[in-house]
This record gives C-alpha cells, sequence and structure tokens, in this order.
C-alpha cells in the first residue's frame, strides 16, 4: 500500500514538472535554436520534439517508456538515459558520502552531547549545529574552496572529469562532500539530540537509570534504539535536501554530476530530461523513505 | 602561507567568488615570458590543461550542428579544420584551402585544398569529402545563414583538389564568410558515426566524455608544426569554478573567463591574463521600422546622450575600448577616420527638441542576463539618458523570453555579438533590408546598395572605399548604439606561450600554444 501511495505521488510529482516546463516562456524549440532559423525551421524542429502535439499526450508517452527504462530524447537529440548514464551514478556517490557522513558525525556528536545533558559541551554542540544549520550551502562551499584549497593547496579546487566520466581522483570528492555534509549535520545533530531527550524520558530508560547501569550502556542498549525510528526520518529527509543542494554545490566545484544536467535542461525547456532527473531523484528518495519506515516497523513491531 | 586572523575575518564577512579569486595570495614565481608575444623558440612536448565553459544538458559532436558550449566548439575546431580562419591582417588566412580565386563577376569562387591534406585514418582529404561537408551544413536549420547565397546544388567539386561554390549574387567576402563553420569530414559520414568521423585538424581525438575531452597531436598536419603533446579540454559550467581550477593549478588555460576573473587575479603573478580586443559588441538596438526611435535625429540623440568612457570603465571594468556606432571593429576595413562620437548632452537635447520626441513619458529598455555587464550596460546607459531628459526603464528578462520577445521586434533592447569581427558580417546579417536578423528593422535603400556593390567589387582598393561609404550610412543613421567593444579576457599559467590574441572565435586557435620548461 505505502508503495502504491508513494508511487502515485512520483507520478503527480512528475505530471507537474511536465506542467510546470510548459508554463515557462518558450519551449524547447525555440531555447535551442540558433540564431537566425526562421520561422519554418522552427517549425520543423517543433514537430521533430513534438512539441506540437497536447502536452498530455506527449506526457503519456513519456510515462509509457518508463517501465521500459526509457526516459525519452532531448531537446538536443541525446537519449536521456545516456545524459544521465555516468551524471545521476556520480551524484549518487557524492550524495551516498555525504549522507554517511551525515550520519555518522549526527550519532556521534548527539549522543556524545545527550550523554552530558545540560552540560557545557552540550550546550557547545547545539549551538554550533545551530549556527551550521543556518549556513546554505554555497556560502560553505565557497569559504571550503578558499582555505583548504586555494589558500593551503591541500585538496583540489573543483572536480575533474577522467576518460571514464568519474572524477579524476578521490581527493576531489572531499570538498563537495563536506559542503553537502555540513548543514545537513546541523540539521541532524538537532534531531539525533531531541530523539535521545525525548527517549530519556521514557520509563524504561529510568529504570535502567535506578538499576545503575553505566550512561553509555543506557544510551547504546535503551535509549538509542527508541530513538532510531526519528533519526531514521531524519536521515531520510536530509536525502532530498542533499540532492537538492547538490544542484549547487556541483556547480561550484564543477562536479560532473545531474546539477548541470539539471540546470541546463531548466534553461532549455528540456520537459524529458528535467522529468527524468525527476524520476530518478524521486525514485531514490522514495526509496530512502520507505526504507526509514521499515526501521520504525523494525523497532516498533508493527506488521503490515 | 599563513593565514592572519583579518584575512579569516574577511572571508566571514564577504563571501563570493570575487572575493575568493583576490583573497588567495599569489606565489613568488614571476612569468618569464608572457602567453602570447614571446619571441623564444617554442619547445616541444606537454600537454595543455584548458578549461572551457559548456553545460552538460547541451553537449554535441556535431561539427555542423549548433555549438552552444565554447567546449564543443574549441574540441571540434581542434579536431577538424575549416576551409579558412580569422587572420590578423588580413584577416582571412587559409587553413583546408591553401588558395581561392574567384571568377570576374565575383560569383563563381574555386578554392584549392591543402597539398598533403589528410584525415586522422590517412587518407587524403580530396574535393568531394569538402562538398559532402559543405551540403550537410547547409542542409542544418541554420545552413543558410552560414552559408549565404549558396545553394547547396551549387556546391561542386572539380578534380580532387578543387572545389567550387558558386554563390547567387556577386560576394567578394565570401572566404570570410566560411571562416567559422565548414568543418570537413570524410565524405558519406552518417549522423550515426558522427562523433567517429576522422578530422584533418592539428590534434586527433583520444578520449571524448561529457565534454571533457584529450586530443592529441596530429604529427602529420599539413598546416605546420604542433608543439604540444595533447590538449586536455574540461567542460566549466561557471567562470568562477574555472577560475579556481586555473588559481588552484588543475588547469593550465581558463579561456574566455571574464572581466570579473580578471580583475581579481590581478594580484596574481603566476597568472597571465590575455586580453583579445574587439572581441564582443553588446550594441544598444534602436527600431528605426517604427516606434518611438524610428527617426533618425533621435537616435543620433541618445548617441550623443551616451557616456561612453564610462560606461567601458563601468561595464567592462575597463577591459574593453570606446566604440563609434559601427559595428566590425577589428576589421582592417574599419573606419577609423570616422570622427569619435562624444558625450554631447546640448546637441543631444537640441535634437530630441527638434525630433519632437516625447521626453514626459518613460521609455522600457529591454535587456537579459546572457553574458556579463549586459544588464549592467542597460542601467547605467538608462541613467546617462536621463541627463538628456530620456526616462527610461530597464526591464530584465529571462533569456528565452528575451529571444522569443524581443529581439528583432523591440523598440529599445541589448542585443550581442561574439562570432564575427568584420564590417561585411554585420552588413549581411543584420543590417540590409533583407537581412534574416535585422535587430533595428532598418532599410535602407542607400546602405542596400553600397552593400551590393562593396561585396560585388573585385577590385580590392576600390573595395576598401565602398566599405568606407557603407560604413559613414551605419554610422549617420542605422539602429545601433555601439558605445564600446568588451575584450576577451582568457587567464594562463606562467608557462604558457602563443596563445591567440584574436577576438571571438580566433580564441579556438590553439594549434600554435607551447609550454615553457
Amino acid at each position: 500500500m505505502v508503495l502504491l501511495k508513494r508511487a502515485a505521488l512520483l507520478a503527480l510529482l512528475l505530471a507537474l514538472v511536465f506542467g510546470t516546463v510548459e508554463l515557462l516562456p518558450g519551449d524547447a524549440a525555440t531555447a535551442t535554436s540558433e540564431r537566425g532559423e526562421s520561422a519554418a525551421d522552427l517549425a520543423a524542429r517543433r514537430a521533430l520534439l513534438g512539441l506540437d502535439r497536447p502536452l498530455l499526450e506527449r506526457f503519456r508517452d513519456w510515462m509509457t517508456g518508463l517501465p521500459t527504462g526509457d526516459l525519452g530524447t532531448s531537446a538536443r537529440g541525446e537519449k536521456v538515459t545516456d545524459l544521465l548514464s555516468t551524471a545521476f551514478p556520480n551524484t549518487l556517490l557524492l550524495g551516498g558520502i555525504a549522507l554517511l557522513l551525515t550520519a555518522l558525525v549526527s550519532l556521534t556528536l548527539g549522543c556524545w552531547a545527550a550523554l552530558r545533558p545540560g552540560g557545557r559541551l552540550d550546550r557547545a554542540v547545539s549551538a554550533t549545529a545551530t549556527a551550521v544549520l543556518a549556513l546554505p550551502e554555497f556560502v560553505v562551499a565557497v569559504a571550503l574552496v578558499l582555505v583548504l584549497s586555494l589558500w593551503t593547496g591541500w585538496l583540489p579546487a573543483v572536480t575533474l572529469a577522467d576518460a571514464d566520466g568519474t572524477p579524476a581522483s578521490w581527493d576531489m570528492l572531499v570538498l563537495p562532500a563536506l559542503a553537502l555534509t555540513l548543514p545537513q549535520a546541523g540539521w541532524n545533530i538537532r534531531i539525533v539530540r531531541a530523539a535521545l531527550a525525548d527517549e530519556a524520558r521514557a520509563p524504561h530508560v529510568e529504570t535502567a537509570v535506578l538499576d545503575g547501569l553505566p550512561p553509555h550502556r543506557v544510551l547504546t542498549h535503551h535509549v538509542l534504539p527508541g530513538a532510531l525510528p526519528a533519526i531514521a526520518a531524519g536521515l531520510a529527509t536530509s536525502t532530498g535536501m542533499l540532492l537538492g543542494g547538490a544542484v549547487v554545490v556541483e556547480t561550484i566545484f564543477n562536479y560532473p554530476g545531474i546539477g548541470s544536467v539539471l540546470a541546463s535542461a531548466v534553461s532549455d525547456r528540456d520537459s524529458p530530461v528535467i522529468a527524468g532527473v525527476t524520476a530518478l531523484s524521486g525514485a531514490v528518495i522514495t526509496g530512502v523513505l520507505l526504507l526509514a519506515d521499515l526501521v520504525r516497523d523494525l523497532v516498533t513491531g508493527v506488521r503490515r | 602561507m599563513d593565514l592572519t586572523r583579518r584575512q579569516l575575518l574577511w572571508t566571514g564577512g564577504a563571501i563570493g567568488a570575487g572575493v575568493m579569486l583576490t583573497a588567495c595570495g599569489g606565489s613568488d614565481e614571476e612569468p618569464t615570458g608572457s602567453a602570447t608575444g614571446d619571441s623564444a623558440k617554442p619547445r616541444k612536448g606537454g600537454t595543455l590543461r584548458v578549461g572551457a565553459l559548456g553545460r552538460a544538458g547541451a553537449i554535441t559532436r556535431d561539427p555542423h550542428g549548433s555549438q552552444a558550449n565554447e567546449s564543443d566548439y574549441l574540441i571540434i575546431s581542434l579536431l577538424y579544420d575549416t576551409l579558412t580562419v580569422p587572420g590578423t591582417e588580413p584577416n582571412t588566412e587559409p587553413r583546408l584551402a591553401a588558395s581561392w580565386k574567384p571568377s570576374e563577376d565575383q560569383k563563381t569562387w574555386r578554392f584549392t585544398l591543402a597539398e598533403g591534406a589528410k584525415f586522422h585514418d590517412g587518407t587524403p582529404v580530396t574535393a568531394e569529402d569538402v562538398v559532402f561537408s559543405l551540403k550537410r551544413l547547409r542542409a542544418t536549420p541554420s545552413g543558410a545563414s552560414r552559408l549565404p547565397g549558396i545553394q547547396e546544388k551549387n556546391i561542386t567539386a572539380e578534380g580532387t583538389d578543387t572545389v567550387v561554390i558558386v554563390s547567387d549574387y556577386a560576394n567578394a567576402e565570401l572566404p570570410l564568410l566560411i571562416r567559422l563553420t565548414t568543418f570537413v569530414i570524410p565524405k558519406g559520414t552518417t549522423d550515426k558515426d558522427i562523433a567517429k568521423a576522422p578530422g584533418t585538424g592539428p590534434f586527433k581525438l583520444d578520449w571524448f566524455r561529457g565534454g571533457n575531452a584529450r586530443l592529441v597531436r596530429n604529427d602529420d598536419w599539413y598546416g605546420g608544426e604542433v608543439h604540444l603533446d595533447a590538449i586536455e579540454v574540461k567542460i566549466f559550467e561557471s567562470p568562477q569554478a574555472m577560475a579556481s581550477a586555473l588559481l588552484a593549478g588543475q588547469i593550465d588555460l581558463a579561456s574566455n573567463v571574464g572581466a570579473v576573473a580578471a580583475r581579481t587575479a590581478e594580484s596574481r603573478k603566476d597568472i597571465q591574463a590575455v586580453r583579445r580586443p574587439n572581441d564582443m559588441a553588446m550594441p544598444i538596438v534602436m527600431r528605426t521600422a517604427d516606434g518611438p526611435f524610428a527617426d533618425p535625429e533621435v537616435r543620433e540623440a541618445l548617441r550623443l546622450a551616451v557616456d561612453r568612457e564610462a560606461m567601458v570603465k563601468q561595464v567592462l571594468s575597463g577591459y574593453g575600448t570606446v566604440a563609434n556606432d559601427v559595428l566590425g571593429t577589428g576589421d582592417p576595413a574599419y573606419d577609423k577616420s570616422l570622427p569619435q562620437r562624444t558625450r554631447d548632452l546640448t546637441k543631444a537635447k537640441a535634437l530630441l527638441k527638434e525630433a519632437k520626441f516625447d521626453t514626459s513619458k518613460t521609455y522600457e529598455l529591454y535587456t537579459t542576463e546572457d553574458i556579463s555587464g549586459l544588464a549592467e550596460s542597460a542601467t547605467l546607459f538608462a541613467t546617462q539618458v536621463r541627463e538628456a531628459g530620456v526616462k527610461i526603464k530597464v526591464v530584465k528578462q529571462e533569456s528565452a523570453t528575451f529571444w522569443d520577445k524581443t529581439w528583432l521586434k523591440g523598440d529599445l533592447y541589448t542585443t550581442y555579438w561574439g562570432t564575427n569581427d568584420s564590417v561585411v558580417f554585420f552588413a549581411s546579417k543584420t543590417m540590409v533590408s533583407d537581412s534574416g536578423q535585422n535587430e533595428a528593422g532598418w532599410k535602407d535603400e542607400a546602405f542596400d546598395t553600397a552593400y551590393e556593390k562593396a561585396i560585388g567589387s573585385a577590385d580590392a582598393s576600390g573595395r576598401t572605399q565602398l566599405l568606407k561609404d557603407l560604413q559613414k550610412i551605419e554610422y549617420d543613421r542605422s539602429g545601433y548604439l555601439l558605445w564600446g567593444m568588451a575584450d576577451g579576457i582568457d587567464l594562463a599559467g606562467a608557462k604558457v606561450r602563443g596563445l591567440p590574441t584574436l577576438p571571438g572565435y580566433g580564441r579556438v586557435q590553439l594549434e600554435g600554444a607551447w609550454l615553457a620548461g
């Protein structure tokens, strides 16, 4: 049921994307035309791209291709799957590293702070988390390039792609991953800390404390399991924000991901490409949300 | 290097690409030669890493397609050859066509191919290959404007090394008009195989992926010695990222990176800024066919109301030169004897009064943010002409809307041209009555006659005079207010030598570049 609901939601989202692109001024034929094309040339290309057909029909055609893995053709005649075949895995790699880092950092710091509730460290972590959370990705990104690359020369400033389309060396992933992680870590530390605080008030935890168990054992065996669903949900939400932030971060670091494909597709009014990116990102986010649901079900013992 | 407390605070306070660039300190390395003017003997070897702008979604491998990306155009230009290329003086130089000769009436042109020209797979280039390529180019959506006045059936081969092109009308400038996109591929190449088609250019393709490519030297190139072992082209979506890559030493050349990056990199002694004058025209277009600017006196008043020096200084950060309302400033035939228009508010006001121009109304000036400085030029212009009593409101349009709704139609708008530097190019594309891109809706019989005479004239010195007549008319009453020309700006590492200084697409001619040891 949940799966069906989520799939329906994704379809609705795709329809919205198609409709929104239609509302933008100009269309793919005019946006990709060269200066000096005549009206007849333009009309011919519009027909070639199928833009003269009704929106619903185009959307239906695009949707029916989806199950077979066919994402259609871009306004410049490239297969959308080709355009995304290296870009999307690159973005997933970057987003995956950032998500992992976010999970590690927020769990570590969140737990660390929770072990000393109300202490100086707890307050310091909370305050820093709030401050970092308020920083947009591009500010973090520019500061990182400045300090860790241009001043110190420790890391490459931008990502250059290799012959196989992936980043030429692993150290090129560090700065973009950090730029994505920092704001998300700020957000998740607060969630972890709050979830742990909530759970710490539960009767079974109080019993454990009264039993005289050491604080770290109480945390790992009694507090953390109960707080997991909230933490998983927080991280799942971050997935969406990580993919969104990737568009900005990829531009700053010249990272060969979907960010630049999406940006140029929007300026080209290229609905199949925009919808393709949306479908793939949507599928990933849906998958992660399902995982978060699964964690909750396992913890709370609900059966469906 | 040491970080001072002040630098850190400064970073916290002002974040932005500009700050990022100025804040990075210089190295001790002094450049010993210049990127363009070094007379030392070129050193053979090395790989030049070039950053070029482009968008991942707009990549094309078709040399006859529309190349929206500089990265694509650069790669294609190094792999394939055009018949002729831009030069300094004369402004058209031979490439795959070693020589050319017109008929008496300037309609039939015979181009003789360079001796020893071979495709990268070893097959010799024949006239048939060129004919195939030109016909393929002609059949593209913008083929008619790329090969003006040339019908597909009038492109033929004569023997193995001569291509005959017959123009519909006398056209002495044909060699110039085929400088940019006449890339030659082997006869019979199908659309499916286009990405694999061998070229004849100074470099061969090693690999290509997503707009990035590695090109290796073609030792068999007919055009002279190539010094570099290889050129690696890296695609960049933003000039800021490209500048960062250069400053961090990840690339050696940031092509067409712009004034902002150049200004902010000035403090770095190990970075060379290459200025290519007459690179980009950013005129203000005043509609002549109808509307409030149809009266030539009104147009002259606006030309006198603009403060050109201030425009160049503020809009282009000084990286440019003042212009005189005639397009094609890089052309050897450009008329430097026309008196330079300067600001004259008294005369401007008098002209407006005489033309009964309604100064109570507010006029709209449309612009886009397609290239840096364009929207700024509109804003500054609006402020300046207010002093002559003309009220202008700047309307910024999103790119697609602008090209769809305003371009070729608007009463007053900004436009830009970075593709060519010749007087004839602009006359043929934007000013003769029947030109497809007549931006100002200008119809002027005297101009049309002057144009036809000029391109139909076989006598070179006579043509120079005819081109002067044409420019005088343009100067007096066309729809263009050309206040200045922006420099093209590349940034290069200390070791890079032999870079092109030509405007426009001249910047892709990297075959002469080399790396100092």
